[in-house]
């Protein structure tokens, strides 16, 4: 049952056979990499080293290393947590909801937009573990038989949900993330020319067979937990969302929140995917997997997903006016609009709400460097917007004496940099060990390639 | 597939000649043992009455583990050691759902993996009873147990269902 073809036309391009498609795919894994590879990694040990010397400071003498205090009580840490949770959801919101809604055109996409959001959920929970100031006694927050009493957590804190949340969504990625590749690495496996090799992944692929009845409780499994997930993928950011709208801080405290967070998140996360699809479509020549049309599906999405986030920010406006409440009011007209805050505010409106509509023009979403820019862009302005919400509130609260202005510590930056280094050194991994493109799934469609389009050629009609 | 049986194996090079190859065969009422192929191929599953069970196990792991999880928060929270937040009710139910569903969710997915790990038999460090190696590459093959056909009959059924290759293994 397949309604992608049809549409979209071919998936896959270049009369590929089966074979073809695992010695595409395997070629770059375990091969020796160009030199921007090592480039690459060298510059995010950099990043990570920067980021381990500012953890260090963290540990060793604390969380006054950082800017934040009394009035700006959550600073980077927690922009930085939204953001990267954020990225990491698009991941899993673009395998699962695209595998529940049959969309086939997902099979060259989703093992990257998979392995981006296991990266990026590994940086969102380091931040609120450091955050904790001591981060060694982090499982006190779980209910478990304790000596004090047993003294149990409290389970109506937002923050408890988050904590529950967040371990159970990296879990499930994770587990989703591996199930679909261990008929890759079988695939692997059996293609080995070294025996370290073979017996490297004879290991990762858990004594795949290929058998109609793995196949079976395989396709079995993969449908029960895409459909739960889909459901975790909402609730997990609703839940970050909460965390912010539950308290009474003017700009934090409104019903608007979930949604705007959740597609939020979506829309950071598949700019985030497209970002990676460009360069693993420039950098390994997958043009025939990671086609045009993919690309402009994804801007298409991105356009739309613009759209709600422009309503989002117009309804934060209008509600503030229309509430009545001087204190929401003053915050987003005085403190965000305009104020110290203004530049983040108005480069968080252009980057997400009016840069994206470009993407209307079909020559801008076939320019590929083009699209590559506006997807930095859109994570860019989505990081602005973490700020927004975070700082602005917090800087100017009901009272005037607690006003204050907050400006990062460069603890506080390098702990920042440190998850870019620890996100770009785990995509490089990424990159040059596990098949970037879903193997069997791509073989999969390759049939209905056959049958809609006379393998990969466009039937007159479908034009 | 047990490795100790002998087993005649049938190669085939495209689903589709894999499943007129099933039809014929089963037409004949010659089923064979397993089938191997590259992806999941949806028509074989349904010829061979191939059916999991595992949705209907996870439903269960979801029904019992949300009764699980909703006994012990009102154990810890309303029996064991009651604290007041705020003045909220101990049995806060409506704050209970949030916690409850995500430990649905993760209970589902622990267990669902765990069924498949034992039922598909799919583990760390098993060794994979490999038939051919080609089959995760290119190839689909259809295993028969050498023991239970007419080996003469099965040699013509799968020459005329145009196998690539048939051998004993």
């Amino acid at each position: 049952m397949s309604y992608a073809t049809e549409i979209r036309g071919p998936l896959v391009l270049g009369n590929k056979k089966l074979s073809q498609v695992s010695d595409d795919i395997i070629a770059p894994v375990g091969s020796q990499p160009g030199k921007w590879w090592y480039a690459g990694m060298f510059i995010a040990s950099l990043m990570l080293v920067y980021g381990a010397y500012a953890l260090y400071m963290t540990f060793t003498v604390g969380i006054g290393t950082w800017n934040v205090n009394n009035s700006v009580g959550w600073g980077w840490e927690i922009v930085n947590f939204v953001w990267w949770i954020g990225i990491g959801h698009a991941g899993t919101a673009f395998s699962i909801f695209l595998l529940l809604l049959r969309q086939t055109w997902r099979t060259s996409i989703n093992r990257a937009a998979e392995a981006m959001t296991v990266a990026a959920v590994l940086c969102a929970a380091l931040f609120p573990l450091i955050h904790m100031g001591r981060p060694w006694l982090f499982f006190f927050i779980a209910p478990y038989p304790n000596t004090r009493g047993p003294l149990w957590v409290n389970y109506n804190s937002p923050l408890f949900w988050d904590f529950i949340a967040i371990s159970a969504y990296l879990l499930i990625s994770a587990s989703f993330w591996y199930l679909g590749m261990i008929p890759d690495f079988a695939t692997i496996r059996d293609k080995a020319a070294t025996r370290i090799k073979k017996a490297v992944y004879s290991v990762l692929s858990f004594g795949w067979t290929g058998s109609s009845r793995e196949w079976m409780r395989y396709e079995s499994t993969g449908f029960v937990l895409g459909g739960i997930a889909a459901v975790l993928v909402v609730s997990v950011h609703s839940i970050v969302s909460t965390d912010f709208a539950s308290s009474v801080i003017p700009g934090w405290h409104t019903t608007l929140f979930p949604p705007y967070f959740v597609v939020g998140a979506i829309f950071s996360g598949f700019a985030m995917v497209m970002t990676l699809m460009i360069l693993i479509r420039k950098i390994y020549h997958f043009g025939d997997y990671v086609t045009d049309r993919h690309l402009d599906a994804i801007a298409r999405i991105l356009v739309f997903v613009s759209l709600i986030m422009g309503t989002a920010y117009l309804t934060e406006l209008f509600l503030a006016w229309y509430s009545g409440n001087e204190y929401e009011g003053f915050l987003i007209f005085k403190n965000r609009v305009t104020g110290e805050y203004a530049f983040q505010f108005w480069a968080m409106f252009i980057c997400n709400a009016i840069i994206p509509q470009l993407f209307w023009s079909k020559k801008i979403r076939s320019n590929l460097s083009i699209a590559f820019v506006i997807s930095l862009i859109i994570n860019l302005g989505m990081w602005f917007e973490r700020f927004n919400i975070v700082v602005t509130s917090l800087s100017r609260s009901y009272l005037p004496s607690t006003w204050v202005s907050y400006h990062p510590s460069h603890i506080e930056v390098g702990i920042y940099i440190g998850t870019i280094g620890l996100f770009s050194a785990a995509i490089l991994l990424f990159f040059r060990y596990i098949p970037m493109i879903a193997i069997h799934e791509v073989k999969s469609v390759l049939k209905h390639n056959e049958r809609e389009h006379g393998m990969g050629e466009l039937k007159p009609d479908d034009q | 597939m047990n490795s100790t049986k002998k087993a005649i194996v049938g190669v085939f090079g495209s689903e589709d000649s894999l499943m007129d190859a099933l039809c014929m065969l089963q037409a004949e009422n010659i089923e064979p043992e397993e089938i191997y192929t590259p992806y999941p191929v949806h028509e074989a599953l349904r010829a061979l009455k191939r059916r999991s069970r595992l949705s209907w196990a996870s439903w269960f792991y979801g029904f019992f583990g949300g009764i699980a999880v909703l006994a012990f928060l009102y154990y810890t929270a309303v029996i064991d050691w009651p604290l007041n937040y705020g003045g909220k009710p101990f049995n806060a139910f409506p704050s209970f759902i949030t916690v409850t569903l995500v430990l649905i969710i993760l209970i589902v997915t622990i267990f669902t993996l765990l069924t498949f790990s034992i039922r598909a038999k799919i583990y760390p460090f098993k060794k994979a009873e490999i038939i051919d190696e080609r089959v995760t590459n290119d190839k689909f093959i259809m295993v028969f147990d050498a023991g239970k056909v007419n080996r003469d009959q099965l040699y013509a059924s799968l020459t005329q269902a145009e196998a690539e290759e048939i051998y004993e293994k």
